[in-house]
């Protein structure tokens, strides 16, 4: 067996999408991942607007899938989030420990909820930062 | 540079001055000494300088959405690459544009 390392993947769903046909697709692809003994777990963070339009795209739903598997099943999800049509980008990171829930996560079931979770130490520190222009 | 000169800069050094530059009279020319400031990232983790936390991010791009130099931010350098990487990975995501274009500039 080979060995387990962690990504991180975010991929970004077409606008025109219904909430359980995201669902349908993070269970796709976490079928992919736990068939080679791999753990895997999502944050949603709802349609957002696009900087810039992608595949005449403005806006997209994003789902962060935090991965612990082999190598060769990432290369296999990889494959196939380039073949579906529903996912117009998909960007896979090798990281060192998969962190705290981000600010970005929303719930799936009631994404206009938003969570308050606030660093308050972490935000005075950004506060405090300004530069000369 | 003469010793003189060089126990004068060091006596300047160790007073706190809250001035970045100081004036310093020697005999018959003036020398001006930047002091270098504190990183601004100082108490702020490696670990949560990552492409997800926006709100920091926004904080090192100027104007045009580019990134500022730390010569300007006075970021220590690892913590600098590790925002430079961030942005960049942001950018192909679309959480931040690569450039804003309608900015008045007067």
């Amino acid at each position: 067996m080979s060995k387990h390392c962690l990504y991180e993947t975010v991929f970004i769903a077409r606008q025109d999408l219904a909430i359980d046909d995201i669902e349908s697709l993070i269970s796709k692809f976490s079928k992919i991942i736990k068939d080679s003994n791999g753990s895997i777990s999502y944050e949603y963070w709802g349609l957002r607007t696009l900087s810039f339009p992608i595949k005449k795209n403005t806006r997209g739903h994003y789902v962060l899938l935090k991965i612990a598997s082999s190598k060769d099943s990432v290369a296999e999800l990889k494959r196939v989030m380039g073949y579906n049509e529903d996912v117009i980008r998909s960007i896979t990171f090798a990281v060192e420990q998969h962190g705290k829930e981000s600010s970005l996560a929303v719930n799936i079931k009631d994404p206009n909820s938003k969570k308050d979770k606030k660093d308050e130490n972490l935000d005075l520190i950004l506060s405090q930062i300004q530069f000369e222009a | 540079m003469t010793t003189t000169q060089n126990n004068a800069i060091r006596n300047i050094n160790t007073h706190d001055n809250e001035d970045s530059f100081l004036k310093v009279s020697l005999v018959n020319q003036s020398v001006f000494i930047r002091k270098k400031k504190d990183c601004p990232l100082k108490n702020f983790p490696l670990s949560e300088i990552n492409y997800k936390n926006l709100k920091l991010l926004n904080k090192f791009l100027s104007e045009r959405g580019k990134i500022i130099p730390s010569r300007i931010t006075n970021v220590e350098l690892k913590k600098q690459r590790a925002i430079a990487k961030a942005i960049k990975q942001a950018r192909k995501l679309a959480l931040i544009s690569p450039i804003k274009k309608d900015v008045n500039f007067n």
